[in-house]
């Protein structure tokens, strides 16, 4: 193996008395993808920034080209060559994608933007990791999946000798992926260090081929991935036996239609006919943006929307205020959580009682003795430990998770609509929503998950509508599904197939 | 992680350690150590008769800071206040009385109509989505005209029985403005920390988007807090009209400002989504107790401004820093 470029020795960082990390060392080597595992909250984001310069550590030390740092500066670590694609997007929403690729680095004529050479520089970058659109766009214009790819973009554009991914894919389409994928094979022919975080095993099987798993801010692999399979992975992460991610179900048989919509358009939606039927979970895949999240909030009465004929339950019209859409037994769960879902400087008991505080009419009077015992009954149930008069913003990515979704427990809905709810969420936290999914579906409500992860449309769907340009591309009943008829119907080749 | 929950200022507060964190409990222990050491310093000023009148000061600022703490809370900010107040105060002898002898009708005249313009402008930020700063501004411009239009450039002064006993009756030695700031204060707390109402406010000033997709109607709650807003204002300038027997054009201005110092001073985010009442009201005991105090230096008008900005400045910077991890 040739000498790693950066190194952790022994770090180990706590905060506030808390461990997060002890005696780590990892060591990212040119020419080699490495796959840092980890369930949430096992400290993968207090490595990065230690690898980084944003934090220092209490002890150890990190090494560059063999020199140790005892405390390394972020431009330290960026004049070494060290570039991290964040998790949280760091891009900002009112400048231009040039702009953001070149930003800290623009550069310079005379003392001023060279825009010329920036425009040039940036477009090399972004044929790279094929971002075909105009520089000049501000990036609050795109979609998740493209900013995404600014930010990669960005990190590229710095030439980086180590690149740092953090859950790069969360947010990307398929075809995204590809792309992402053969880039990462060209730099590391090229010679760059990768170190590579996901919670997609079949990812980090296709790239990798060394993998260093943290549990609990210990080490407890580090070793050559050859030879172990997905379940060896998981096995390495919460140390046992994985089970099957995906709980079994029996299909549901044809049942009542709860929701029936005719020539439904809301945003860039038009004309969709789509039947929800109670006991079932109705995936909706494709592309990322291409109407999804419309169409969710579109029939929650988020966002304006009409239809020839719209049915909820028995009540015709489509509703006109999320107030309403509630009152319906509609409720909806949001990708972004921390944006949408949670007030995060709010308690937990706080968050999850927070529907109720919305519903109540008049002045009345709440009931904090009733209010404590519902909200501890609610994380019971869903296995959130510890203290609920803490901040929301002080669990894991998982937790907070459970906590968007139990707020909605007490109204008892009959037709949760979910956007992408398992996003950076682990493996563990993962299995517990799709069990707590199906089994709200057994129990005669139903469930309508759009999801940018494809094996979950797979294993846990009843049908998949697959979207693309604001239609429903295609409907999948349960004997269709597979993996590669929701790509082809996302990306359309099915009607180009028709058409030849 | 450094975020505890001291940053969040809540009421009651549960512990001891907790209260030692607790923004209102320390902008209360402030008051009664300037208190103390001013009533050392300065013969007179720990007399019962002087810190009486304080309090009653205190009181209106105290009212106006109600409506302002709702909207600060919700995420918004009221910069019309100090013109609804003085539209109430010139606004009293101007409204019929209907042969009311206890001039109760011409109040509640008034303060209807002072709810009502703070619902006009819960309606500019709700449905028109116009910023608050602009639509209350605006708002406190357009009053200021009708003003001028109305009383013209005197002062009117009136005998309305009822506001006069709330401006200067005594029962058992306090002033009645104090029992009306006391009762009223309860109601406040009352709604913000213990009704769905109330929670529905921080839930707003918090996160507007994720409460209006957690079912929370923010249009209709928007518009609540700015008719509170003007409600309260109108209040205070009615108790303003007793406590001095005339009203002028002006007469509102100072509470602008008071009323967001006040609000500040207590601990609740100018961010919106966290903050209580109880910090409020020392709050604004806090600041008639400064402005008694800078009377004390023999200085010129313009440097007892001067003195007040400044002080306003320093204390916020000791104690009304906002957190930084939001």
């Amino acid at each position: 193996m040739p000498a790693p470029i950066i190194e952790a020795r022994g770090v180990s960082k706590s905060f506030f008395g808390n461990p997060v990390l002890r005696d780590v060392s990892i060591a990212l080597a040119p020419g080699r993808i490495h796959a840092l595992l980890g369930e949430n909250g096992a400290g993968k984001s207090t490595l990065i920034n230690l690898l980084s310069g944003a934090l220092v550590p209490d002890s150890g030390t990190i090494e560059i080209d063999g020199k140790p740092h005892a405390s390394l500066t972020p431009a330290e670590a960026r004049r070494a060559g060290v570039a991290v694609v964040q998790q949280e997007l760091s891009l900002t929403s009112q400048l231009s994608i040039a702009e953001n690729i070149g930003l800290g680095a623009y550069p310079r004529r005379l003392g001023l933007i060279d825009y010329g050479t920036l425009a040039e520089r940036a477009r090399a970058v972004c044929d790279m990791v094929g971002l075909d659109e105009d520089l000049a766009r501000p990036v609050g214009d795109l979609p998740l999946g493209r900013r995404q790819m600014v930010e990669i973009a960005k990190a590229l554009f710095r030439n980086p000798r180590v690149l740092i991914l953090d859950e790069p894919t969360s947010s990307l389409s398929a075809h995204e992926v590809e792309t992402l994928t053969a880039l990462l094979d060209k730099l590391r022919e090229a010679g760059t260090a990768i170190l590579y975080i996901s919670h997609r095993l079949n990812e980090v099987m296709r790239l990798c081929e060394y993998v260093t798993v943290l549990k609990d801010g210990v080490v407890t692999a580090d070793q050559s991935l050859a030879g172990t399979d997905a379940d060896g992975l998981v096995r390495l992460m919460v140390g046992r036996d994985p089970g099957d991610l995906f709980p079994p179900w029996t299909p549901t048989p044809e049942t009542e239609t709860i929701v029936s919509v005719a020539g439904f358009s809301s945003g860039p939606l038009s004309d969709i006919d789509l039947e929800i039927r109670r006991g079932e979970v109705l995936g909706i895949g494709g592309l990322v943006g291409q109407g999804q999240e419309d169409l969710l909030l579109g029939l929650y009465g988020a966002l304006p929307a009409s239809a020839r004929s719209a049915s909820f339950g028995g009540v015709s019209g489509v509703p006109s205020s999320v107030p309403k859409a509630n009152a319906l037994g509609l409720a909806y769960v949001p990708a972004d959580r921390k944006r949408e879902g949670l007030h995060l400087i709010h308690t937990i008991a706080w968050n999850m009682m927070l529907p109720q505080f919305g519903r109540a009419r008049g002045l009345s009077l709440r009931n904090r003795s009733q209010e404590r015992a519902l909200a501890r009954d609610l994380a019971d149930h869903l296995g959130i430990k510890g203290d609920l008069t803490r901040q929301v913003q002080a669990l894991s990515g998982g937790n907070q998770q459970k906590v968007a979704l139990a707020k909605w427990m007490p109204s008892d809905p009959s037709i949760l609509l979910l956007n992408d709810p398992t996003r950076g969420v682990d493996v563990e936290t993962k299995r517990e929503i799709y069990i707590l999914l199906r089994r709200f579906a057994s129990e005669g409500k139903a469930v309508v998950l759009s999801s940018s992860d494809t094996p979950e449309l797979v294993h846990l769907c009843d049908r998949v509508a697959v979207m693309r340009e604001g239609r429903i591309a295609a409907m999948l009943a349960r004997d269709e599904i597979s993996e590669e008829a929701i790509v082809a119907s996302a990306m359309g080749a099915e009607a180009a197939r028709a058409a030849a | 992680m450094s975020i505890a929950e001291s940053e969040t200022t809540r009421f009651p507060p549960r512990r001891i350690g907790s209260l030692l964190k607790n923004r209102a409990f320390l902008t209360f222990l402030i008051v009664v150590l300037v208190w103390i050491v001013a009533g050392f310093a300065k013969p007179g000023f720990g007399s019962f008769g002087h810190l009486r009148y304080l309090l009653e000061l205190a009181a209106v600022i105290g009212l106006v800071a109600i409506g302002q703490t709702f909207v600060v809370i919700s995420g918004g900010i009221d910069l019309s206040v100090g013109a609804i107040v003085t539209v109430s105060a010139v606004g009293v002898p101007l409204a019929a009385d209907l042969g009311d002898p206890t001039g109760t009708v011409p109040v509640l005249i008034i303060l209807a109509a002072a709810t009502g313009i703070g619902f006009l402008n819960g309606l500019g930020v709700a449905l028109l989505r116009v910023h608050p700063m602009i639509m209350t501004l605006a708002m406190a411009t357009f009053l200021q005209g009708v003003l001028i239009l109305v009383a013209g450039g005197s002062a009117v002064s009136t005998q309305n029985p009822l506001l006069h006993w709330f401006g200067n009756a005594r029962p058992l030695g306090v002033p009645a403005a104090v029992y009306l700031w006391v009762v009223v204060s309860a109601l406040t707390l009352l709604v913000l920390h213990a009704t769905p109402f109330g929670a529905r406010i921080f839930a707003l000033g918090a996160n507007p988007l994720a409460s209006a997709l957690s079912g929370v109607n923010t249009r209709r709650t928007t518009m609540a807090v700015y008719a509170i807003g003007g409600l309260s204002a109108g209040l205070a300038g009615v108790l303003l009209l007793g406590m001095n027997g005339q009203g002028y054009v002006g007469i509102g201005d100072p509470y602008l400002l008071a009323s967001i110092a006040a609000v500040v001073l207590g601990g609740t985010s100018i961010l919106g989504g966290s903050g209580t009442y109880a910090g409020t009201i020392p709050g604004a005991i806090l600041l008639v107790t400064i402005t008694a105090l800078i009377t004390v230096v023999n200085a010129s008008p313009g440097w007892r401004s001067i003195l007040f900005g400044s002080l306003i400045l320093a204390l916020l910077l000791f104690s009304g820093r906002e957190a930084r991890n939001r």
